[in-house]
């Protein structure tokens, strides 16, 4: 690490002094003048058609300046439902006025007539032919109808070892309908590797679980938000707090047919997204749409009922697992039947059911996969989508399998994890990746192999896998005739991402870190830059930076030859100035001097540009080891340890990977032990912080955060992107944590309380 | 909606204003004043990021109608800094990395310096609990109870 002076060290945020003064511009925080107010009509029915929609009480509300329905989306995409709507809070019309209050009050004086349509929440419920179809096709090769494979028809008849209520029910339908047909399916995914029947045959333990996973809400501190403008020319300018301003500008165009040029988008600092913060029609559209109506500008801004009851959640799945091991401690096979609720909408994570091979040499591997549709808002990416859910139950299992053998299930998993050159279960070769130093640094630093634990008391560990995303990116640097730097591109910060860009180009330009600036453009100023997801800015943007300050370099190099009349190979940047290396009197200019002689002469302003698009990335790994005490007559959890490691590749700035690390392993012990987006016959029941508990400081200690260092080739120093992957194993950490206090398997989540004491009870240990 | 006489003094400014008696402190804040350091994350009081300082307490704005705090002293993010310096609490999030996507930092800013001007001497278990009010959810909460610890005993030893 000493051979770098600014990356690999940590640094205070360049954002730092707005963030903590409240002047960072947030999306509502952005008023231009004559603004109106934005409300969204919401449906109050889970399923119902509709009958009509009547405004005349509404518009005669003073202060109304537009109410806006599908009728008025001159492109016909679908923004607002017609007919039919399929959830909760599904979006009918919108309104703007001169005032939030009277916006709200006019969207409540929408008349709208349903006639109510039965329900369906429950995937395995959806799939039965006695569901109502939300698609309403019927047809034998109907998009939302598919047969079942034969192989996992006999999976699910697999009754050995598997307790589930959800697979039994299942199970009692598929045995009385024989048509072998799932209904409501919206995506299909399947993945085989080996024979999986030999391998279970070959194995003298076979486990076999089913593993329920609720869908949770991302949580994003702001909720949704943005505002446009319309001018009288036609051009529309939209503040956006969203990941992804290019994304944004694509989507509006797309939705509304017109062309890209004639939409600027401008992304506002972000408040939270993990995934989230995407989707176009959310707010974007409806803004858009209502000012070019008035005229005027417009925010439309959701509450934080609105994105529970229409946000793009996580989805919550289903998976029945069965793994086939060896007494000496070899995974031979494994199986997964999956049904992710993917809400009213194709889209959920489905593909993320092939996480559950772990890191593991699994010689024989069976995946298949369902997206399934329910009455509930389409779902979208929640910080590694798709592998919390998959992980948990790879993970549980692991341990089950663990315990059967008596292995200790550290020891199990450093057995069976992959190394350099293996072959990855249906994926190619293993590239070298720290798994197992990042599964022996935890143990160290949380004590594993020295572990206490009195009554009640238990100790749970977990890996879960995750690669960063890549994607297209621009950057420009100048050098200034003062010796500092500004850098100028167009991707959203994301928690610190333009602080890893600024240190590496300081680095390159051996300048200090406070001698360098960064600015956001706006998509029609800065060059295309991917969406900040997929934990791909600092892989992205680092490499596109370095590119950046490395063609800079080679232009000081070529203005410093000139000036001091040597060749460039003689030439040395250093501490912010050119040096002559081998000359006997030491000469040398700095690299203000050298700006101002390229301004006064002809070489011009140095700039450097870096274009950059893809490279492979390398898999990364998080480890998770907690202590948990189960109090038995609340079923209340108390962690009392939680310590949490990653193979991060190389950090760039170790204070802001340690809040990586430390964050998502929050999330993730949040799904696993308190989130749960509920629903009844009319849709979600839990749209607030009141009955969505997420996490506060008083739910938890310290979490330690270990930072492993095994480089990716491609990365720039070789870093990772980090943000992703801690959430991945800590939802199976808690579980196995759990089993080991109490001797209770958790294969449905949350691990509530309420759970824990009638899992005691059942068990014949009742408080 | 008929508009009432409130006079508010924020930051140190007196702002006499007639306000609807729907609107709450936040929304006059944000809206009106055009302070928007302080954030709205829920408007039902249960996250705490529109925390201000009435009069020395610190309180959800979305919780209180602005007309009930006439009369009232209210310090937001915006007024805590002076002189160029940014007070204590503010620098020791910056010190210990305890802020992410910063929309919850200025509820959590007012917040800490409210519990540390009311007993610095809290143990970290104490500002947990105390802190159970705000919601963070990108840093777990670990930089935010080292920020708080280290501006608390910053502000111990200097006062």
């Amino acid at each position: 690490m000493s051979e770098y002076t600014v990356v690999g060290q940590t640094v205070a945020r360049v954002d730092a002094v707005e963030k903590v003064t409240g002047a960072a511009q947030y999306g509502a925080d952005v008023h231009p003048p004559g603004m109106l107010y934005g409300k969204i009509v919401r449906s109050k029915h889970a399923h119902a058609n509709i009958r009509s929609i009547d405004t005349s009480e509404a518009e005669k509300l003073p202060g109304v300046r537009a109410i806006i329905t599908q009728d008025d989306v001159p492109s016909g995409r679908r923004v607002f439902a017609t007919d039919k709507v399929l959830y909760l809070g599904e979006p009918l019309a919108a309104v703007a006025a001169t005032d939030p209050d009277i916006a709200e009050e006019a969207a409540e004086r929408i008349k709208i007539d349903y006639e109510v349509l039965p329900v369906v929440q429950d995937v395995i419920e959806a799939i039965k032919p006695s569901a109502p179809r939300l698609h309403g096709d019927d047809t034998k090769d109907g998009p939302n109808r598919r047969e079942i494979s034969g192989q996992i028809r006999k999976l699910s008849r697999d009754k050995e070892n598997d307790h589930s209520d959800e697979m039994s029910k299942l199970e009692a339908e598929l045995e009385a309908y024989p048509d072998e047909v799932y209904y409501n399916i919206s995506a299909e995914s399947h993945t085989e590797a080996g024979d999986v029947e030999k391998g279970f045959a070959e194995s003298d333990v076979v486990v076999e679980d089913t593993y329920v996973i609720p869908r949770v809400h991302q949580t994003y501190m702001e909720p949704h938000v943005s505002v446009a403008s319309a001018d009288s020319s036609g051009k529309i300018t939209v503040w956006a707090s969203t990941q992804g301003p290019f994304a944004i500008r694509s989507g509006i165009a797309g939705t509304l047919g017109i062309p890209l040029t004639q939409i600027n988008v401008i992304g506002t600092t972000m408040g939270g997204g993990f995934g989230g913060r995407f989707g176009v029609i959310i707010t974007h559209v409806p803004a858009v749409l209502l000012s070019q109506k008035t005229g005027r500008p417009v925010r439309v801004q959701m509450t934080r009922e609105e994105e529970f009851t229409d946000g793009r959640p996580a989805p919550g799945c289903v998976i029945k697992l069965k793994t086939g091991a060896t007494n000496d401690g070899r995974i031979l096979a494994r199986e997964a039947l999956a049904f992710w609720d993917s809400g009213s909408v194709s889209g959920a994570s489905i593909g993320s059911t092939i996480r559950v091979r772990g890191v593991y040499k699994i010689p024989n591997l069976k995946v298949d996969a369902y997206g399934v549709h329910t009455n509930k808002s389409g779902t979208a990416a929640y910080r590694a989508p798709g592998a919390p859910q998959a992980i948990f139950a790879g993970e549980s299992q692991l341990d089950e399998i663990a315990e059967r053998i008596g292995m200790d299930p550290v020891k199990f998993r450093l057995m069976n994890m992959r190394e350099e050159g293996d072959a990855v279960p249906a994926g190619g070769s293993e590239p070298k990746v720290g798994y197992k130093e990042t599964l022996e640094a935890v143990a160290d630093a949380a004590g594993w192999w020295d572990r206490e634990a009195d009554e009640n008391q238990g100790w749970g560990v977990a890996v879960g896998d995750w690669t960063n995303g890549c994607g297209p990116g621009g950057v420009y640097v100048s050098v200034h005739e003062d010796g500092s730097a500004r850098i100028f591109h167009g991707s959203m910060d994301i928690t610190g991402t333009d602080t890893a860009i600024s240190q590496i180009i300081a680095e390159i330009l051996t300048v200090p870190y406070e001698s360098v600036t960064i600015r956001r453009g706006d998509t029609d100023s800065a060059p295309y830059s991917t969406g900040s997801g997929g934990s791909v800015v600092t892989f992205t943007m680092g490499n596109t930076a370095k590119l950046a300050a490395e063609d800079a370099h080679q232009r000081i190099l070529e203005l410093a030859s000139e000036r001091l009349n040597t060749n460039v190979d003689d030439l040395e940047l250093r501490d912010g100035a050119v040096h002559i290396v081998s000359a006997e009197q030491p000469k040398s200019i700095s690299l203000g001097e050298l700006a101002a002689y390229s301004l006064s002469t002809t070489g011009g302003p140095i700039v450097g540009k870096g274009s950059f698009a893809r490279q492979a990335s390398t898999p990364a790994l998080a480890a998770q080891i907690a202590k948990v005490e189960v109090d038995p007559g609340t079923g209340r959890t108390r962690v009392l340890k939680l310590v949490a490691s990653q193979d991060v590749g190389f950090a760039i700035n170790p204070m802001a990977v340690e809040g990586q690390i430390e964050g998502g392993t929050v999330q993730g012990y949040a799904w696993a032990m308190m989130e749960e987006m509920q629903y009844g016959e009319e849709g979600n029941i839990n749209p607030g912080f009141v009955d969505y508990r997420v996490p506060t400081s008083a739910d938890l200690p310290t979490v330690e955060s270990v930072i492993v260092e095994v480089p990716a080739p491609n990365g720039p120093y070789g870093a990772k992107g980090v943000g992703e992957p801690p959430i991945t194993p800590t939802l199976a950490t808690m579980a196995n944590a759990v089993k080991d206090a109490i001797g209770i398997r958790v294969t449905e989540l949350p691990i509530k309380p309420e759970k824990v004491v009638d899992a005691l009870k059942s068990n014949g240990h009742g408080a | 909606m008929a508009k009432l006489p409130v006079s508010l003094t924020i930051n140190g400014d007196e702002h006499d204003l007639l306000i609807e008696p729907r609107k709450t402190l936040l929304a006059v804040l944000r809206d009106t004043i055009g302070l928007t350091g302080t954030k709205e994350g829920c408007s039902t009081g249960d996250c705490g990021a529109c925390t201000v300082i009435v009069d020395g307490k610190a309180v959800t704005s979305c919780m209180v109608l602005a007309v009930t705090a006439s009369g009232k002293e209210i310090t937001t993010i915006e007024g805590l800094a002076s002189d160029g310096e940014l007070h204590p609490v503010q620098q020791a999030f910056i010190n210990t990395g305890g802020y992410q996507c910063g929309f919850c930092t200025p509820g959590f800013i007012m917040a800490s310096k409210a519990l540390i001007d009311e007993n610095p001497d809290r143990t970290e278990e104490e500002f947990r609990h105390a802190l159970g009010g705000n919601i963070c959810r990108c840093t777990g909460y670990t930089k935010i109870l080292e920020a708080v610890l280290e501006a608390a005993e910053e502000i111990r030893t200097t006062a």
